[in-house]
């Protein structure tokens, strides 16, 4: 496997990852921009109209015929939030010419149609083709709906909105349904031609591919020659930019619904500015609540047999941790209970060298599995690109080597708890 | 030992039975990641049974397959074997279906270190009243996390408006009272009749040499060949159970599933699950107009999928869509059906079709996880897996108009709704 990565134009970015593990190719185009609450439902609903048709396949039946006929290439559109940005993503997924049965040039294809749905979009009188609005917005009005349909990630996200309010990270990446009304089209048009001009662009190209090749069909690339050189808008956030500040009282949230099992999010911050904070937090993480050896899982499932799913997420970008489980209502407290124990535990030392062993190998597997999935592969490339850091594979394993006891301990007790919040019927 | 090759996909695979009746299967891939998989065919099915020598039937209480999937982890030396694949940097894992179990790691590293593990706890139950006990905590925390899944609840009640007698009508976890009765002897007792080597298969993808790891998992088999055990399964009538099953959950938008149960086991399942694909392209997806048609009048927001299950004693046909309009939107897939079954397909919508499913076939191939699941899922179908890419070219027009005009049977359909609470 080889990554190169060169700027075409000041703020597009062209990434190659050249690999002949897989059987696919995928191209990705990734739009970046600041989360806002002002511009968050315009934003989402740009993927929803771009994917009805663009000048070239002026209907997504034709968009779905060409797809068929590359053999069953799979276009798909996605929305991510990341820290304090929010990114668009468009990808296709298409067999390498290798496996076809008439030697076509699919790549060529994929990469082309996508260039076209996203830069080119179906116009009309210079804006976006206002027919297709109306069924969009419920389209979007349907997904914003859906946060309820799975109770896991509805729970989650109700503890970050919690804690941050409707401010950068709180925001919902699908935006609001109050917003939807006053959206119309001229706004919505202005605010794409603003999005493609402004924003960080990056192009992934992952599979067996010849790197230079793509570079020459960029280059004579219509809809590439129309954007112009940016200077990247978006918000770098990482840990030494994201500061927090201690909480004086927990927020305790509880919300009803029908459901049967119970929901418990806590949301953790962690105040800290300490030398090689990410990796101290990945391993603490991992302690705590990341994997099968971790701390909820042994104690919360395997001791108290009060969970099936009990782990913790860590958020780089914010400098959070969230501890997540779904419990039976009626154990609420005993949960809570537990679950403080571990986290005073870990402030105390309570865990053995072999823990922190456990966890840095957990950790480091689960590094070198990014390597090994095409789709995640470009995920943690997005990342680092997010947060403008080149970190080698290397350099990480350094970092998280290095991490001791005293670093975890030391991390522990700048950690606080910031929001329970608790789903239940 | 046999070796099948495929050169489309480029890929080999390497099947050897052990004298013991156990059977590996090896497919050589050039990639970092490994991953080992080994399977009973014993699943939540199987719950009545003639064990090896015995004249009086067993019947066990259920969901005592995942149950069993659960505890196998647990050590003789206090240790649970999950936790200690975990701390060597491998990810361990374990499933149950309706007819086999699987349990299974994957890494990038320290695979024969695993190995070791993994062949061990496998094949040595350790059950205690303490251990058993502690787990129907953590199970039924599992079966109410699945009843707050709309997907799951739609597809159970479908199940059960469709099968009178077949155990896919019951919740593979069983529910909180059938996993009440479950206790060690239990476990010792289907552990015994059902994972003898002869009833097991082992699959490993990743960058192996064939004929080392075939010896170093010879090497850690202990478990001796037994007699087959006699299963019982109740005569399945042809008829469904009933028409139409609702329920209310707390979601946005109603979810339906339309159900068609297929009687006729016999046919090829290979070749009738390859025609299921290209009719599905052909009849629901987002290039038809049947889908312009929906969308544009704001009925659905995505396009109805086809899924077709089968196992040895079971096959079904299930289209499933999100929509407001569950009327309007039953009303056009019948009429969509009926419409392709009489005018049939076009010589363009066909290839079209073909190209796209094939394309699919392929993509499985990508990732080591994924293939050996398919091979496991398939050998208990009696299936070689690279059967689907022999069978494709045989597939024609007339095949597929034949498996439309048999499957969709009206007298055969059941309808499964999930609607949101009202307020």
């Amino acid at each position: 496997m080889s990554k190169t990565s060169i700027e075409i134009k000041q703020g597009i970015k062209l990434h190659c990852i050249k690999t002949d593990k897989y059987k696919t190719d995928i191209t990705c185009i990734i739009i970046t921009t600041p989360l806002k609450r002002d511009t968050v439902t315009k934003n989402a609903l740009i993927p929803f109209m771009l994917r009805r048709g663009s000048k070239k396949l002026p209907s997504q039946y034709l968009i779905s015929k060409e797809m068929e006929n590359l053999y069953g290439a799979s276009f798909n559109c996605g929305i991510d939030k990341m820290g304090d940005n929010v990114v668009l993503k468009f990808y296709i997924e298409s067999i390498n010419t290798e496996y076809v049965l008439n030697n076509e040039d699919i790549l060529k294809e994929t990469l082309e149609t996508l260039l076209d749905v996203v830069f080119n979009p179906l116009k009309n009188n210079g804006l976006l083709n206002e027919e297709f609005l109306s069924i969009e917005k419920e389209s979007l009005r349907k997904v914003i709906e859906s946060k309820i349909d799975d109770k896991d990630t509805y729970a989650f996200d109700r503890c970050i909105s919690a804690m941050y309010g409707e401010n950068g990270y709180g925001i919902y990446k699908y935006g609001y349904i109050e917003d939807l009304d006053n959206i119309n089209i001229k706004e919505l048009s202005d605010y794409y031609n603003y999005l493609i001009q402004n924003s960080k662009i990056d192009i992934f190209v992952s599979g067996n591919v010849n790197e230079n090749r793509i570079i020459e069909l960029l280059k004579l690339n219509e809809n590439i020659k129309k954007l112009k050189p940016r200077i990247e808008n978006y918000v770098l956030n990482n840990e030494y930019t994201e500061s927090k500040k201690i909480v004086e009282k927990v927020n305790e949230v509880t919300e009803n619904m029908n459901v049967t099992q119970g929901k418990l999010v806590l949301g953790l911050d962690i105040v800290s500015n300490i030398e090689n904070l990410q990796a101290i937090s990945m391993v603490y993480n991992a302690i705590l609540g990341d994997g099968a050896n971790s701390m909820m899982f042994q104690n919360v499932r395997e001791k108290e047999s009060l969970a099936y799913s009990a782990k913790s997420t860590l958020v780089k970008q914010k400098l959070n941790i969230f501890i997540r489980c779904g419990i039976q209502i009626e154990n609420y407290e005993k949960a809570l209970e537990i679950i403080k124990l571990q986290l005073e535990n870990i402030k105390k030392g309570e865990f053995s060298e072999e823990d922190i062993l456990n966890a840095k190998t957990y950790l480091i597997s689960g590094l070198k599995n990014v390597y090994e999935e095409q789709d995640s592969e470009i995920v943690y490339y997005i990342g680092q690109e997010i947060a403008k850091t080149n970190k080698t594979f290397e350099e990480y394993l350094k970092e998280i080597e290095k991490v001791s006891k005293e670093d975890v301990i030391n991390l522990a007790n700048q950690i606080n708890l910031n929001t329970v919040y608790f789903l239940r019927n | 030992m046999q070796i099948i090759e495929n050169n489309k996909i480029k890929e080999k695979l390497y099947i050897e039975k052990l004298e013991n009746g156990l059977t590996i299967i090896v497919m050589p891939k050039k990639t970092r990641k490994k991953y080992i998989v080994w399977s009973a065919n014993f699943g939540s099915i199987d719950n009545k049974f003639y064990s090896q020598g015995e004249s009086d039937l067993t019947i066990v209480p259920d969901g005592i397959a995942h149950y069993l999937e659960h505890k196998l982890f647990e050590q003789e030396n206090g240790k649970n074997s999950l936790d200690v694949l975990t701390s060597i940097g491998v990810e361990a894992n374990a499933y149950t279906t309706n007819d086999h179990t699987a349990y299974l790691y994957e890494c990038t590293d320290n695979f024969d270190e695993a190995l070791e593990e993994f062949m061990n706890y496998v094949q040595h139950p350790y059950f205690t009243d303490e251990n058993v006990e502690k787990e129907r905590g953590i199970i039924e925390q599992e079966i109410m996390m699945y009843d707050d899944y709309p997907e799951w609840a739609v597809y159970m009640n479908a199940m059960k408006a469709m099968y009178k007698n077949n155990g896919i009508n019951i919740d593979v976890a069983g529910t909180k009272e059938t996993i009440a009765k479950i206790d060690k002897e239990k476990l010792y007792k289907i552990y015994n009749s059902f994972y003898y080597p002869n009833n097991m298969v082992i699959v490993v993808a990743g960058d192996f040499n064939t004929n080392e790891i075939l010896e170093k998992i010879k090497s850690k088999v202990v478990l001796k060949s037994k007699e087959d055990v006699k299963r019982v399964y109740n005569e399945e009538p042809k008829e469904i159970v009933k028409k139409y099953v609702e329920k209310e959950m707390n979601i946005s938008m109603p979810i339906l599933l339309i159900g068609y149960k297929d009687n006729n086991l016999e046919e090829n399942k290979v070749r009738k699950n390859i025609a299921i694909e290209i009719l599905s392209t052909i009849l629901f997806s987002k290039s038809t107009d049947f889908f312009k048609n929906l969308y544009e009048s704001g009925k659905v927001t995505t396009n109805p999928v086809i899924n077709y299950e089968f196992s040895k004693t079971f096959s079904h046909l299930l289209i499933q869509v999100q929509t407001n309009f569950i009327e309007e939107v039953m009303k056009a897939i019948d009429m969509q059906i009926e419409n392709v079954k009489k005018n049939g397909i076009t010589d363009e919508d066909f290839y079209r079709a073909q190209k796209s499913v094939y394309g699919n076939y392929v993509k499985d191939y990508n990732d080591v996880s994924n293939i050996a699941t398919i091979i496991v899922s398939d050998y208990f179908k009696n299936i070689n897996s690279f059967d689907y890419f022999e069978e494709f070219k045989s597939i024609n027009k007339l095949y597929v108009e034949k498996i439309l005009k048999e499957l969709f049977v009206e007298e055969e359909k059941i309808i499964s709704v999930i609607k949101p609470i009202k307020e």
